[in-house]
């Protein structure tokens, strides 16, 4: 597993610290200071063309550019791994641009850019944690008109919200959205948790670590300060669950994580590995081992012989 | 060429220094006051050395420097607003600053100042409630002493704090505006060295 690596101080001497001009900094910097002071209210910013198109994370870039200094620690997830194309991209981009040390280990980090997974293992106050967020509207898909949308915000009119989870009752038996489930942030807001798998919706609750969202493309950030009440959208009758597996990963055996499920032929075969890399890596280095664990080097017979 | 008479005032030489590092500086302020609006009533220790004009004090001059720009209005009270003051940050914000408190995005005035202008202060509205002014309050001392108990987001279970020589109009005010949530004034209290803030999100208990 990567340990935190420092970064050579000329990556890119042409570009200003962190790529980003002071001037567009300090703006995105008044946007999540009043993000902050409204939690979960979604505050329009002038966000940038980024070097990346848009769904890559423009957003959550520009509110990482804007909150890092050259000491701190960069780790970047996409769906929980480190090693993913987006992941590593954001990483080098922000190593060459900003000469900050980048981490894979969770704890090790002091800002964790995200895309649509929060790690497994509990975050600290000292850290912030920082998503890429394609649509900030949760009331976007039940009315297009933004001039709208801002008035059922304002007017705290979530009704539309709550019908929507009850066709799902009515319709399937039971609520059937299963990632960016919507939250009721501090009893005031309605706010998308951004493409999370709901199973990462209780972590939000009174996280100690700083929650900042950007939306590059929509061009809006929000925050979630911590200690903030956020609580999933539910009936008495029918209150929120988290998904739940019979399986445990094929890796490390966790039963408390978030799966991926990996088909392995056209025969039907598949495993399940921990979607969170580092909780993963780290359980295996601990000792623990799922069924599909292998202990052999790479290109060993033995190794052949487990993925059969 | 013969040299062109230069419109008045502010002789580049008369000036204090800004930042030592833009980006390093200003981030570094910055990272502070979030962590000081995220967290409203933890106290921060003002992380750069800077040189602060006649009529502001350093957090403040700090404060404002990595905030304000040409797309900020800034309005100070009658006594911050010295000529020193004045020519800090228009030669190193560009921020226009006006006599209309108003038009303030920031405001900025000391504790012992008449704080009536408060409630003139803009709250942003029920659509847009971040188009709200930020009261910058420079202070003599900031404590955890217990003498406010603070509740809300950011807020694990309970803060204290102190500002020496708060007035008690500043706690009507401050209920008044926690009831326009989520339209509101959030503060950032200036002492010469450290950092303190208070959301309008913050309930503030007087003890």
């Amino acid at each position: 597993m990567e340990q935190t690596v420092k970064n050579p101080a000329d990556g890119a001497p042409d570009y200003n610290f962190a790529y980003l001009d002071e001037q567009t900094k300090r703006m995105i910097r008044r946007a999540l200071l009043k993000a902050v002071a409204i939690p979960g209210y979604q505050v329009p910013f002038a966000g940038r063309e980024m070097p990346m198109p848009y769904g890559w994370g423009t957003g959550g870039v520009q509110v990482t550019a804007a909150v890092i200094g050259p000491n701190d620690t960069l780790k970047v997830i996409d769906q929980g791994a480190d090693d993913t194309t987006n992941a590593v991209s954001i990483r080098q981009f922000f190593a060459k641009t900003a000469q900050v040390a980048t981490t894979e280990k969770t704890a090790e980090a002091s800002i964790i850019q995200t895309r649509h997974r929060i790690p497994e293992k509990e975050l600290r106050e000292d850290q912030v944690l920082v998503y890429q967020v394609p649509i900030p509207e949760p009331l976007r898909f039940l009315e297009p008109r933004e001039t709208e949308t801002r008035k059922m915000h304002a007017l705290e009119e979530y009704g539309l919200m709550h019908v929507k989870l009850y066709e799902d009752i009515s319709r399937h038996g039971h609520i059937a959205t299963t990632y960016a489930y919507p939250v009721m942030v501090d009893d005031r807001y309605v706010m998308d948790p951004s493409p999370t798998p709901k199973f990462d919706n209780p972590k939000m609750n009174n996280m100690a670590a700083l929650q900042l969202f950007g939306a590059g493309r929509e061009k809006r950030i929000y925050a979630l300060p911590p200690y903030t009440k956020v609580k999933s959208l539910d009936f008495e009758d029918h209150p929120f669950e988290v998904q739940t597996w019979e399986d445990e990963c094929g890796m490390c055996g966790a039963r408390d994580s978030y799966l991926d499920e990996v088909i392995l032929d056209d025969q039907g075969n598949r495993m399940f590995v921990c979607s969170d890399t580092d909780y993963c890596a780290e359980r295996q280095e601990a000792g623990h081992r799922g069924p599909q664990h292998h202990d052999q080097p790479l290109g060993s017979a033995d190794r052949g012989k487990a993925a059969e | 060429m013969t040299p062109q008479p230069q419109s008045p005032p502010a002789q580049t030489s008369d000036l204090l220094p800004g930042f030592d590092h833009a980006a390093f500086d200003s981030n570094a302020v910055f990272r502070a006051l979030l962590d000081a609006m995220s967290r409203p009533g933890r106290i921060y220790d003002l992380p750069v050395n800077i040189s602060a004009p006649d009529g502001l004090n350093k957090a403040a001059t700090a404060t404002l420097l990595a905030m304000a720009d040409m797309d900020t209005t800034v309005w100070m009270s009658p006594n911050c607003a010295t000529k020193a003051a004045g020519d800090h940050l228009k030669f190193h914000c560009g921020c226009p600053i006006s006599t209309d408190v108003k038009q303030a995005d920031f405001a900025i005035a000391r504790i012992s100042d008449d704080l009536s202008f408060v409630t003139d202060l803009a709250v942003g509205n029920a659509e847009y409630p971040d188009q709200s002014a930020t009261l910058i309050l420079m202070v003599d001392e900031i404590s955890d002493r217990p003498s406010m108990t603070l509740k809300g987001p950011g807020i694990k279970d309970t803060h204290s704090l102190c500002i020496k020589g708060l007035p008690e109009s500043f706690h009507a005010w401050r209920a008044e505006n926690h009831h326009l949530f989520p339209c509101g004034v959030d503060v950032i209290f200036a002492s010469d060295t450290q950092i303190a803030a208070l959301s309008r999100t913050t309930r503030i208990e007087v003890n």
